[in-house]
């Protein structure tokens, strides 16, 4: 059983990589759920939106990258906002399979207004950067991953203060706890699940731009989105560090489940497959995910 | 994708279709056809239907059949079967021919289609298609199923049979290496078993399979295998949308292979999207001509294709012409039958089987000569190759991009396949 | 959740356990099923083509639905992965009459048995999961078992699909809608009295018990884990049946229907028809059967009229068509999320109090 040394390590780094964008995508995931107990299935479709509107800029506008990213996701924090407002909050102590079908809802009508407005063809993003690729330990990488992986890690290190230190944070994290005790303290709930849907909107158009970059925008963007669930899962729903654990940990997964394939065991399908049969192993040991919290039933 | 008038001038024709009874009257030929305008592979979808409904457009303007005009109701099923059906009952028992689509509507129907003896006209060209006995290989008997085109399985060789010749001219030292590529799903596998078979006759060493979803994502792993596996060919199964991702991560990679692509993979938008990335990437073209090239039969394309463009401007991608050439075979068969015994299903499919070395008239230099027999649907063997060259990754409109030359389709082969009985339906 | 369950109106009055337990309430309901299933025997007779096959479809989706609603609206687990169910129902019926040669009749309910193997495997873990963990691993199971169908070439016939033969009885051929419309209809008729059926036994209060607080269920005696693996292997059994009846239906059976799509549909017709309602299923069903092709209808007569000019819409149409599926669900759930046996009943109790409602 021969072990190629540089291709795993290639495909060690390339999990890294992957695994912090998937990671990103799964913290905006997370911060729906934990702040306003929705799980929302049309997280793709933001990507896609957010995708589509830094193209648009970028194509039709001849703005700079730097300029489109930022109106971009201002753009998708209003979205968020609005979304929440328009739709969600009648909906509000209804059962969560009611709530998970209006995201449903959502996708379907998001990905369908994504085409009308956009068209059905993949579309390239122009070339942003100078140099389109680097070196990374032997593996080239995209340079929009590395400028992706620093930024996931800003996030994540923004996140980390923000719910620890400031205010909101810890107003988010009291809603999450128990909604009443927190709005008998004098928190604006209304505004925690509104600020919430923003940020999450805003982090996934950041991913939605990185993806859009490297394979062109395209309806089948959203699909990205179904990643989410082996690694909000593998990290616990309502663990945000778990969130990012899990995305890494799949994206990991992934490659590694291949080069075992691609070696020795020839199945040919496990770098898709592998993610839900890890996701089910997990569940069957830990079945609140690595990181969250366990439901202490009392009676 | 500018569909300014196309999808109303079809829902149109679609609307007065269903507001008048679709019997066949002595005046109207009624005819269905099935659309992905809107679905999973409305990118590719589009243009075909597009050809499909201006090329009946344009058949009526010119007078029709015999004097009867046909009454097609297209159907916009968005890739989703149980539409498929719906608007197959809706059909059946009115219409004397169906126009469709895809694999998924293909396979659905095949059964109703052949007990109910309508011939349908499909884009999907997977090779159980064309055993119209079905027999060993293929269950199903399909004696009402044609498509106009190479079937996958007999493009998958073609392209072989050029790599062989390709690796001697390169002057390739021992075995040359083939791998499949493309996802588990019975589209891309579609030829895998018939390319991968005779790659091994011609001296191949045939590499196991490797496998990446039918989604646009990341498939860095998947190129580093390819890379340290030192495969020379490699045959892209795929749609476009994930085939521009994998040919992204690999040009990233630095992986050296020939790509080999497939017809509803590869095409001038795929070309644009990836940029430089598809660049010698070699692929099938059903038709001899394409858009902007030199041929008598583009005259009557492009007439055709004012039916929806008037300004004449819109560059026609390869799906749309053979959209046109599929609704153009099913025109003269009909004219056929009108002309022996009266336009009924199984006249249409008789004169599906008259003609040798068949090319619709007035689509001479474009649409391939095709001959079907009752034991055999494979219309055409001879596979025309051609090199996709992208010089920049360029923005704007695709007639602009070929205009500038950023983008070009070369043609570099024509590949003869023998017609064997061995090679009938798989 | 409680307000799914029928409230019965007080002043209800029995005096024993058997016209407590029956399954339905009144003559005059039980009159208007009759009259129902009657009414639809002679649908054949009016309906075209296109007609019954949808009133086909509308069966044996319902029958699948119907499954998906014991899971999710009796027994409050969750499930988005019902489509591979009904795909392997579909395998199996064909496998079982292709390669062991059994007449179609019994592969049907043989294929449903299957199916509720499969069901009870995956029902296990559920033991252990709860709420949207168990949602997510369902959802693993939907792509663990697409990816099985696509490998396993010998049960499923791999890139080229799998042909079913047609229903028969005794040698004589069951083929063409009108007739197969009737079988659809007896498969109907007696999965949905066995459903009311197991409502109101033991098994069936003890699923709601779980649904409702499952820990006093527990506390009670119930055994969750046993209830809950059951409540998995009777929803597959469902969609086991309702997707051989698909299979004879089409003649062929191919991998490409079954993916996350079909699930989500599923689920839109259970919840759309009420969480919780046995007739809620059939209506949920009709609802998502009937809006593709009334939004398809809709935008074939818009195209080309007056509104059309005025809002340019032309090819925006199609897509309109798409967003207005995703919006009539968004807006019916915030509208009534319920669902239509909330609001059927709803319209039942205006009118029995009239004119005195409030």
């Amino acid at each position: 059983m021969t072990v190629d040394a540089t291709l795993l390590l290639q495909l060690v780094v390339n999990g890294l990589i992957v695994g912090a964008l998937y990671g990103v995508v799964a913290m905006c995931f997370v911060l729906i759920y934990k702040a306003s107990q929705v799980v929302n299935f049309a997280q793709g479709e933001f990507m896609l939106i957010g995708a589509w509107a830094c193209w648009w800029l970028l194509v039709k506008f001849q703005l700079p990258f730097f300029a489109s990213f930022l109106i971009t996701l201002a753009f998708m924090m209003a979205f968020g906002l609005i979304l929440q407002v328009i739709v969600l909050k009648p909906l509000i102590g209804e059962p969560i399979i009611s709530v998970i079908m209006v995201t449903i809802g959502l996708s379907i009508f998001f990905q369908a207004l994504m085409k009308w407005m956009f068209g059905v063809s993949a579309q390239p993003f122009p070339p942003i950067f100078a140099t389109p690729d680097v070196n990374l330990l032997g593996l080239q990488v995209k340079t929009v991953y590395v400028m992706s992986t620093m930024i996931s890690i800003g996030i994540m290190g923004g996140f980390a203060w923000f719910f620890k230190y400031s205010r909101m944070g810890l107003a988010m994290r009291a809603t999450a706890f128990d909604q009443q005790v927190a709005q008998s303290l004098g928190i604006s709930v209304r505004q925690v699940f509104a600020l919430a849907w923003g940020i999450s909107a805003m982090v996934s158009a950041l991913a939605g731009v990185v993806v859009g970059v490297v394979n062109g925008v395209s309806p089948a963007l959203s699909f990205f989105g179904i990643k989410v669930f082996p690694a909000v899962i593998l990290g616990g729903l309502d663990s945000i560090v778990g969130a990012v654990v899990g995305g890494v940990v799949i994206g990991l997964l992934e490659n590694l489940a291949h080069y075992a394939d691609s070696q020795w065991l020839r199945w040919g399908n496990l770098y898709e497959i592998a993610p839900f049969y890890a996701l089910i192993l997990i569940l069957m040991i830990r079945p609140n995910g690595l990181f969250g919290t366990k439901d202490i039933e009392r009676v | 994708m500018n569909l300014t008038r196309p999808i109303a001038g079809a829902l149109l024709s679609g609307a007065l279709a269903s507001m008048t009874p679709l019997t066949a009257t002595a005046q109207a030929i009624p005819i269905g056809h099935l659309a992905d305008f809107s679905g999973a592979t409305a990118d590719v979808g589009g243009p075909y239907g597009q050809g499909v409904a201006d090329a009946i457009a344009h058949i009526n303007r010119q007078g029709g059949i015999g004097g009867r005009k046909l009454d097609a109701d297209t159907v916009d099923y968005s890739y989703q079967v149980p539409r498929a059906i719906a608007a197959y009952k809706n059909w059946s028992g009115k219409v004397v021919a169906i126009q469709g689509w895809g694999t998924a509507d293909t396979e659905a129907l095949v059964g109703f289609i052949t007990k109910d003896k309508i011939p349908y006209y499909s884009a999907s060209y997977a090779a159980t298609l064309t055993d119209p006995a079905g027999g060993s290989k293929a269950d199903k008997p399909t004696p009402y199923n044609f498509f106009y085109g190479p079937s996958y399985s007999d493009a998958a060789r073609a392209m072989v049979q050029w790599a062989a010749q390709d690796w001697k001219k390169k002057g390739g030292q021992g075995k040359p290496r083939y791998v499949h590529m493309g996802a588990n799903h019975p589209y891309p596998n579609s030829p895998k078993a018939a390319a991968e078979d005779y790659a091994r006759q011609l001296g191949f060493e045939v590499l196991p399979a490797i496998q990446f979803a039918l989604t646009p994502g990341d498939y860095t792993a998947q190129c580093l295998t390819l890379k340290q596996s030192g495969a020379n060919y490699a045959y892209l199964g795929n749609t476009a949308g994930s085939n521009i991702s994998v040919l992204k991560s690999c040009q990233t990679a630095g992986v050296q292979v020939q790509f080999l692509g497939n017809v509803w993979g590869m095409d001038e938008n795929a070309m644009k999207a990836a940029g430089s990335a598809a660049n010698n990437v070699v692929f099938p073209v059903r038709t001899a001509a394409i858009w902007t090239d030199k041929a008598p039969g583009l005259t009557l394309m492009k007439e055709i294709s004012k039916m929806s463009d008037p300004s004449g401007n819109a560059y026609r991608a390869s799906h749309y012409l053979a959209g046109v050439c599929a609704t153009l075979y099913m025109k003269e068969a009909m004219e056929w039958a009108a002309a022996n015994g009266g336009i009924s299903g199984e006249n249409i499919r008789k004169g599906m089987y008259v003609r040798t070395n068949w090319v619709p008239k007035g689509a001479e230099g474009v649409c391939k000569p095709s001959t079907w027999t009752p034991t055999d649907h494979r219309g055409m063997l001879q596979v025309d190759l051609y090199r996709a060259e992208v010089k920049d990754a360029g923005d704007g409109q695709i007639a602009d991009l070929i205009a500038r030359g950023a983008i070009q389709m070369k043609r570099i082969a024509t590949i003869d396949l023998p017609r064997n009985k061995e090679w009938l339906g798989w | 959740m409680a307000a799914t369950i029928a409230l019965r109106p007080c002043g209800d009055f029995k005096t024993s356990y058997g016209s407590d337990q029956t399954v339905f309430p009144t003559r005059l309901s039980l009159a208007f099923c009759v009259a129902g299933v009657l009414a639809l025997c002679l649908a054949p007779m009016f309906l075209g083509k296109y007609g019954l096959s949808l009133l086909v479809q509308m069966g044996y989706l319902g029958i699948a639905a119907l499954g998906l609603n014991i899971l999710v609206g009796f027994t409050g687990q969750i499930s988005i992965g019902h489509a591979v169910f009904f795909g392997f129902g579909a395998f199996s019926s064909a496998f079982i009459s292709n390669k062991l040669n059994v007449p179609v009749f019994f592969a049907i309910p043989l294929a449903g048995l299957a199916t509720t193997a499969v069901g009870l495997l995956f029902g296990v873990p559920a033991a252990r999961l709860k709420g949207l963990y168990l949602a997510i691993a369902t959802l693993a199971a939907q792509f663990i078992l697409q990816d099985f169908f696509a490998r396993a070439g010998w049960f499923t016939g791999g890139v080229a699909g799998s042909p079913a033969k047609s229903f028969s009885v005794f040698g004589h051929e069951i083929s063409g809608d009108q007739h197969y419309f009737y079988v659809v209809l007896a498969y109907v008729v007696v999965m949905y009295l066995a459903a009311t059926n197991l409502m109101r036994t033991r098994d069936g209060r003890a699923l709601v018990a779980i649904r409702d607080h499952y820990l006093s269920a527990e506390m009670m005696g119930i055994n969750l884990t046993k209830y809950r693996t059951l409540s998995f292997g009777i929803a597959a059994f469902y969609a086991g049946i309702g997707g051989a009846l698909y299979a004879h239906y089409l003649g062929f059976v191919s991998i490409e229907g079954f993916d996350i799509l079909f699930s989500i549909q599923f689920l839109a017709m259970v919840i759309i028809g009420g969480l919780g309602s046995i007739m809620g299923s059939l209506m949920g069903t009709a609802f998502m059967v009937m809006l593709p092709e009334a939004m398809s209808g809709l935008a074939k007569m818009l195209s080309g009229s007056a509104i059309d000019r005025l809002l340019s819409l032309k090819e925006g149409i199609v897509f309109l068509r798409e967003m207005t599926i995703g919006a009539v669900i968004v807006l019916f759930l915030i509208f009534e999320p319920d669902g239509l046996a909330h609001r059927w009943r709803r319209i039942r109790a205006y009118w029995k109090l009239y004119p005195f409602s409030h």
